[in-house]
């Protein structure tokens, strides 16, 4: 221990971290009635990082062609050792952090954390949300199967509904009139390159947003649930008397870490499939489309809203409506209130919005 | 005392289940990452006669690294083309009978024996015989 202590200390006089463990970890106080919705954040976080290392693992062995690209992921998960431990972690982390996004805007839309002064710390998430979307997007396409394949094609398809610009847009999405070779080259630059920086900036953005204006206190066990901040000058939401975040926070954190770990590594182990279709055990065939493609989970929705609109642009348009207007919800919904039973409309349409996608998500599944 | 006891116990505990994590993920990571073994049959291989003349040499590869042959004064000579020194290829220098090393110019007679430079030992012999007009290596 003596050396530790020593190492910490020739730190400490020339940096201050005693300093900054004092601000950030055991004098950074949250509410008293803080809960374990508060945790989803740093399950992000941690979620994320797995993803980037096992995406820069497979990277090692992955090969971005289309001749090679079905065979190499094959090699993958049938030669190098491990290589189907690295490759279902990452694919399955993908489907299981839109899992966590989900909880953390939900518990953010019931807590009414997404209003003022919290406007950015919404805009930011639903950035973030809207870009993770996209790497799964991007990062379907890659292995080059079946499923791959037509996935994309019936995606970036769905742009050409737009008038005037939307074939053209579907042809620069592409890099060409069909789904090929070039489009592979694009989706991997994307996948690999450009949406993880633009993704670790965002999450960037949105911790410092949150440290400058401070963590909300849940709505729930108090008289008081008004913001009352009123909007006439800066003030840091602190909260005298509350818990310390280290140790004490850090322990809800850890806790829900680790559970969602074991949720993580049972899929992992037991039941992988459950995220791939058959589909996507054959390369890709430009010449012959499969039966039943369908989107992942998290897109069956906007699929089926696609197919019951009388016209796709329609179709288009009244999701980008949908997603502005979640977008700009801080700015719509300015009421004061936070707690959701003190907010019946608002109670009301969420939940009719949530039963709305899941019944569009089954309805898209069986149709 | 008792608390003592106590939290030494827990430490241990953490402590080894903190090891014991870190080699379940150490394990598959290494082995995820470490070359594949290379297949080490012996495989000798088999080049025609009529491709190698007097004084020419022919570079192929042989177990995974570059050798060569030479014909000169009548015999064939199987080497390593891998220079003894760091590990360059050897060039053949027909006119002088001589391998060059073009790292650092290493210089070994038409037996593979050092002639002038930095390398330490002579180029490694191949097993070579001759079989139906082939002339098999290995
Ligand atoms: C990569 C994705 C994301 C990461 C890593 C992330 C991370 C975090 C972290 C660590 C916190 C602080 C603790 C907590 O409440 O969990 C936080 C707070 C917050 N996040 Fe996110 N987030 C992500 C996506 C989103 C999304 C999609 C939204 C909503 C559209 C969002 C909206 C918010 C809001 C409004 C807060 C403030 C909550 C409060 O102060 O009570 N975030 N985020
Ligand atoms: S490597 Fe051949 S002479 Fe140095």
């Amino acid at each position: 221990m003596g050396i530790l202590k020593k190492v910490y200390n020739w730190i400490d006089v020339r940096i201050g971290a005693g300093e900054l463990v004092e601000k950030e970890l055991t004098g950074y106080l949250l509410p008293r009635n803080i809960n374990v919705w508060y945790s989803m954040g740093s399950i992000l976080l941690c979620v994320l990082t797995l993803q980037i290392i096992t995406g820069c693992l497979l990277l090692i062995y992955y090969v971005p062609d289309a001749e090679k690209a079905y065979q190499s992921v094959n090699t993958i998960m049938n030669q190098v050792p491990f290589g189907w431990l690295i490759r279902y972690c990452h694919a399955v982390g993908s489907n299981m952090m839109v899992m966590v996004l989900l909880c953390h805007m939900l518990s953010v839309l019931f807590m009414g954390s997404y209003k003022r002064p919290r406007e950015m710390n919404w805009l930011s998430g639903f950035t973030l949300f809207n870009l993770v979307l996209l790497i799964c997007l991007t990062g379907y396409l890659l292995p080059w199967s079946q499923l791959s394949f037509w996935a994309t094609t019936v995606a970036t398809n769905s742009m050409g509904s737009i008038p005037y610009v939307g074939d053209y847009m579907v042809e620069f999405l592409r890099g060409g009139k069909l789904v090929g070779p070039t489009t592979l080259g694009r989706f991997f630059a994307l996948h690999a390159a450009v949406l993880p920086i633009v993704i670790a900036a965002v999450v960037g953005l949105h911790l410092f947003i949150l440290q400058r204006v401070g963590i909300s206190t849940p709505p729930f066990g108090r008289d008081e649930t008004r913001i009352t901040w009123k909007g006439e000058s800066y003030a840091y939401e602190s909260h005298a008397g509350g818990i310390p975040f280290f140790p004490n926070y850090l322990l809800q954190d850890l806790t829900s870490i680790s559970i969602y770990f074991a949720i993580f590594m049972a899929v992992v182990f037991f039941d992988p499939y459950i995220f791939y279709p058959e589909t996507s055990f054959m390369p890709a065939d430009r010449l012959q489309t499969p039966a039943h493609i369908k989107p992942e989970w998290y897109f069956l929705a906007n699929y089926q809203a696609l197919k019951i609109f009388p016209s796709e642009f329609l179709g288009i348009m009244v999701q980008a409506a949908a997603m502005t207007f979640l977008a700009l919800l801080p700015f719509i919904d300015r009421s004061p209130e936070r707690h959701p039973l003190k907010r019946p409309l608002f109670l009301a349409l969420a939940i009719g919005g949530i039963l709305l996608w899941i019944a569009l998500g089954i309805w898209g599944h069986y149709s | 005392m008792e608390k003592q006891g106590r939290r030494r116990f827990l430490i241990t505990c953490i402590g080894g289940l903190a090891a014991a994590g870190t080699a379940a993920i150490a394990y598959p990571l290494l082995t995820y990452l470490s070359p594949k073994k290379a297949v080490s049959t012996r495989r000798a291989v088999e080049i025609p006669e009529t491709d190698i003349s007097e004084g020419k040499a022919k570079f192929f590869e042989y177990e995974g690294k570059t050798a060569v042959i030479i014909k000169a004064k009548g015999t064939v000579h199987a080497f390593s083309a891998v220079c003894t020194h760091l590990g360059c290829i050897v060039q053949w220098e027909k006119e002088k009978g001589q391998f060059l090393c073009p790292c650092h110019a290493g210089r070994f007679s038409a037996d593979g024996e050092v002639i002038s430079g930095p390398p330490p030992r002579p180029l490694e012999k191949l097993p070579v015989a001759m079989r139906d007009g082939k002339i098999i290596v290995g």
